[in-house]
């Protein structure tokens, strides 16, 4: 059989860790302005959630559907960011902690809607749709040397890599315009921030809402991905997951985030003995990082001394 | 019917004082929210019912032995996970809030793995001993539970405002620096604030044993965030705060659950928050300290 190696498996796997790479990137925008955030897997709930019942209830098309949803999710962040952005960063840790769990009673509590704690199932799979669309214009898979398996998993695989690459390209600029500067004076220094004029507030919402429609954003890629959502794939463990994503790797940068998160889901596939241990190891690098690097594995002096020796001129 | 809702509301209430009072400690000393004490005081329901279940020893002897573990418990924490960020220079204020979570996933996994994910009887020998008040019923249990709640917060109140290590404690939480010049022993106090809030988790862990006759390894989370949002419902650090929130909060469920809907009862504790932060935002008792209680 021709390219073997290309098994859905690995795929999924590679698709897996481009969601979670989205996921990292929306907690570093909160991040980058000081704020910590554990409503990130609420919001990729009201993501995940909304394109699975427009599409599924609404026969909405995908992309119309990953739009709502993520814009939901944004707006949901900006519900939730203004009352608690009055005050110090521990509250939003708690009031975003608080926001996942009320949402996870409504997912399991709204059974009319939501399905209750069974969740939504058969919701359409990006692969699938664009495969029978292809199928209708006389494509087969076998013509390029693929199997159909094959060919969904791959497309989903390159629509989420595009994904990925969009959602980084556009906050490595943001980082570099008057917006991203203004996040890194706040998180640098949030009194002297407001006292060179920069609206902090505004700003902090800014970059939660932000950082909750990517999560949304993510939250509908991985509905249209698996096809299946339910209340336990939006529970506290995944805020906490995603927060070792950007602790693990880094948050100073938004390349950290992403390696994070590629390494923490590639690593316990490939080594499944320690799957087991997933969440224990996972509390212990919590604890570790913040002893020894609380900076992450991926700071921006690395990526210096990376660029340095890929031009060979060590300084 | 409304005052036997009554009581179970005070004894629910009570208890979650005591968990909210872990955590109100902790941060009044530190400025630090122990992500992990739900799950201190998960191990302190674990090591209770162990005791009391497995080995069939007597109520007391369950106690000391989850306060035991409990302390040792903390005593651990503070040294590996807060002290070593503590006084760094840079150190965001996220940094202790992230090694707790650390800690708390670690924990709550460990019980997994130790005692699995099901439910375990704790049964207390007088469960069913109850008497008759007029058209109340009232159980042994919920008596005991009320009476060590309210000694344990007594006896907390007094410590902090009457003994010499109380108010080495409140000079620490006044100003960690300032304390140490004037001979506080800032480290030893800060541990020692750490092991007590990590002792009372253990103590309440026992007393939800007895209350609801069941744990599992989630009773730390669910717990934890109640904790949590009754801290900042009643202004963080203030004990009185904790106190009171917990006792609404116990009310607020238990009618809620008997007359409404029992799926949102976890919910209320998180609606109450959102609704205080933007109502008051410091909290019910979170004001200065003149006008915090009378």
């Amino acid at each position: 059989m021709p390219l073997e190696w290309l098994n859905p498996y690995h795929l999924q796997v590679a698709s897996f860790m481009l969601i979670n790479a989205i996921l990292g990137v929306s907690i570093y925008v909160t991040l980058s302005t000081g704020q910590l955030s554990l409503g990130n897997a609420g919001f990729m709930g009201i993501g995940a959630y909304a394109a699975a019942l427009l599409s599924t209830q609404h026969q909405v098309p995908i992309p119309v559907g990953i739009l709502a949803g993520s814009l939901l999710a944004g707006a949901a962040g900006i519900l939730v960011g203004i009352p608690s952005l009055r005050l110090s960063g521990v509250y939003l840790a708690i009031a975003t902690l608080g926001f996942g769990e009320v949402l996870r009673a409504v997912l399991i509590n709204w059974e009319s809607l939501t399905g209750g704690a069974v969740g939504v199932a058969a919701i359409p799979q990006m692969g699938r749709v664009i495969l029978a669309r292809a199928a209708d214009r006389g494509f087969s898979p076998e013509s390029v040397g693929l199997q159909s398996n094959q060919f969904i998993s791959l497309t989903v695989f390159l629509i989420l890599l595009l994904c990925t690459i969009l959602a980084v390209a556009f906050f490595l600029r943001l980082s570099r315009s008057r917006v991203g500067r203004a996040y890194a004076a706040i998180r640098l220094d949030e009194s002297a921030a407001a006292a060179a004029g920069i609206p902090v507030t505004y700003y902090k919402v800014l970059a939660f809402s932000q950082g909750a429609l990517l999560s949304g954003f993510a939250g509908a890629l991985f509905a249209h991905s698996t096809s299946f959502v339910s209340p336990g794939d939006f529970t506290y463990h995944r805020a906490v997951e995603i927060l070792v994503f950007a602790v693990f790797g880094g948050s100073e940068h938004i390349l950290g985030p992403v390696f994070g998160a590629a390494f923490l889901t590639v690593v316990p596939e490939a080594l499944r003995s320690i799957s087991e241990y997933r969440y224990i190891l996972y509390g212990l690098l919590l604890v570790v990082m913040m002893v020894y690097r609380p900076q992450g594995v991926v700071d921006p002096a690395l990526l210096r001394r990376f660029r340095r020796s890929g031009k060979g001129t060590p300084a | 019917m409304f005052l036997d809702q009554l009581i179970n509301g005070i004894t629910l209430g009570g208890i979650y004082a005591i968990v909210a009072l872990g955590y109100t400690l902790v941060f009044g000393v530190l400025d630090i929210i122990n992500m992990a004490h739900g799950e201190i005081f998960m191990f302190g329901a674990f090591a209770g019912m162990l005791i009391v279940s497995k080995a069939g020893a007597p109520l007391p002897v369950a106690f000391l032995g989850a306060i035991a573990v409990t302390a040792a418990m903390g005593l651990l924490l503070e040294r590996f996970a807060l002290r070593p960020l503590r006084g760094r220079p840079g150190a965001s204020h996220l940094a202790s809030l992230i090694s707790t979570i650390g800690v708390s996933i670690l924990l709550e996994n460990v019980a997994h793995k130790l005692f699995g994910a099901g439910n375990h009887l704790f049964e207390t020998p007088f469960a069913e001993i109850s008497f008759t008040v007029g058209p109340v019923t009232i159980y042994l249990v919920q008596l005991l539970i009320l009476l060590i709640s309210l000694l344990l917060m007594a006896g907390l109140a007094l410590w902090l405002s009457r003994t010499r290590a109380g108010k080495a404690l409140r000079a620490t939480a006044e100003n960690l620096e300032t304390a140490g010049l004037l001979g506080v022993d800032t480290n030893r106090m800060i541990t020692a604030t750490v092991v007590i809030a990590s002792a009372m988790g253990g103590v309440a862990g026992v007393l939800v044993g007895m209350a609801f006759n069941y744990i599992n390894n989630q009773i730390g989370l669910s717990m934890g965030l109640k904790g949590l949002a009754i801290i900042i419902f009643g202004g963080m650090g203030s004990v009185y705060g904790a106190m009171a929130g917990g006792l609404i909060l116990g009310l607020s469920e238990t009618f809620v659950v008997a007359y409404g809907s029992s799926g949102y009862r976890d919910a209320i504790a998180f609606v109450a928050i959102i609704v205080i932060l933007l109502v008051k935002p410091r909290g019910l008792f979170g004001q200065a300290p003149a006008e915090a209680r009378r």
